[in-house]
């Protein structure tokens, strides 16, 4: 196994569009701090070359963000990368961090089942809300950061060196900060507070991790 | 969805609605692969009770269950 991160962020709709933005902020850090890795972007990510990649070059992390099912995670356009029947024993004995719906059901559990791996995801939908009037520049979007800069804590903490148990519960905490300024926000009468909290909490309720717990990058 | 899932999507629909409505409007929301949503549209899937909107119902549920059982506030203070 060599220590390389290997991103998939497929573009093609709004969701993904953002996801890929975020995912982009790890790749720029982990080239800063020199780290190997391998970014499948846009109409790149493509079954066939995703998996010529494990095979070559046996990545120990991946970040796979898209679309997903309760068995399978998803490349550009929905093409299936991963599923429950089709490659997932590719995935054994790594480190798995799918930002994606639902695979946490029962793909993720598959993934980590008999081997040293470790699978974080979502048992639920991954969801967060959009400002449109920041759409265009993902970045200034402040709403959409209280979802995914928790989320994107899980590979920063990784590539820093901490195990998959320590992680997960960073990115635990940063939620909870996350969903205390929104308590804050709504005691100021933002009218969207609300409605924000209950879709932080559903991320938070439904992230979960298999497996190996004390593996790091 | 058994007859039992199907009564509390009714019973939570509205409070879903009600959710919804009070989102200033230039906010959408992107439900995993579902797509991402404006507030009319929101309310639209949730009043034909889709699958789009049982997803949107359901999360209100989950986070009406985890406020009145105090678990909410329980993390938030941990």
């Amino acid at each position: 196994m060599n220590k390389i991160l290997l991103v998939t962020r497929p573009k093609y709709d709004d969701g993904t569009e953002y996801l890929s933005y975020y995912a982009y902020l790890i790749i720029k850090d982990a080239n800063k701090f020199g780290i190997n890795n391998k970014d499948f972007e846009g109409k790149k990510v493509i079954t066939k070359d995703v998996l010529n990649f494990i095979n070559k070059k046996d990545p120990n992390l991946l970040f796979i963000n898209g679309h997903g099912s309760s068995d399978s995670l998803e490349g550009n356009e929905g093409e299936i990368l991963f599923s429950v029947d089709k490659n997932i024993r590719l995935l054994k004995d790594r480190i798995i961090y799918a930002r994606a719906c639902h695979a946490g059901i029962s793909f993720g559990k598959e993934v980590v089942k008999d081997n040293d791996g470790c699978f974080i995801g979502y048992k639920t939908p991954f969801s967060f809300w959009i400002d449109e009037k920041r759409s265009s520049t993902p970045a200034k979007d402040k709403i959409a950061a209280l979802f995914l800069e928790p989320s994107n804590e899980i590979i920063n903490s990784l590539i820093k060196g901490n195990n998959t148990e320590t992680s997960n519960l960073r990115s635990r905490k940063m939620m909870i900060e996350n969903m205390n300024k929104i308590l804050k926000m709504n005691k100021k009468k933002e009218p969207g507070a609300m409605g924000w909290l209950e879709i932080l909490w559903n991320n938070y309720d439904g992230q979960v991790l298999y497996g190996n717990e004390e593996i790091s990058f | 969805m058994s007859e039992e899932e199907d009564k509390k999507i009714s019973e939570f629909k509205d409070t879903a609605l009600a959710r919804i409505d009070v989102m200033p409007p230039n906010f959408k929301l992107s439900v995993g692969d579902k797509g991402t949503f404006t507030k009319e549209q929101l309310i639209a899937h949730i009043k034909s009770c889709d699958e789009t909107g049982i997803q949107v119902i359901k999360m209100q549920m989950n986070f009406i269950r985890a406020l009145t059982s105090g678990q909410l506030m329980e993390t938030l203070n941990s």
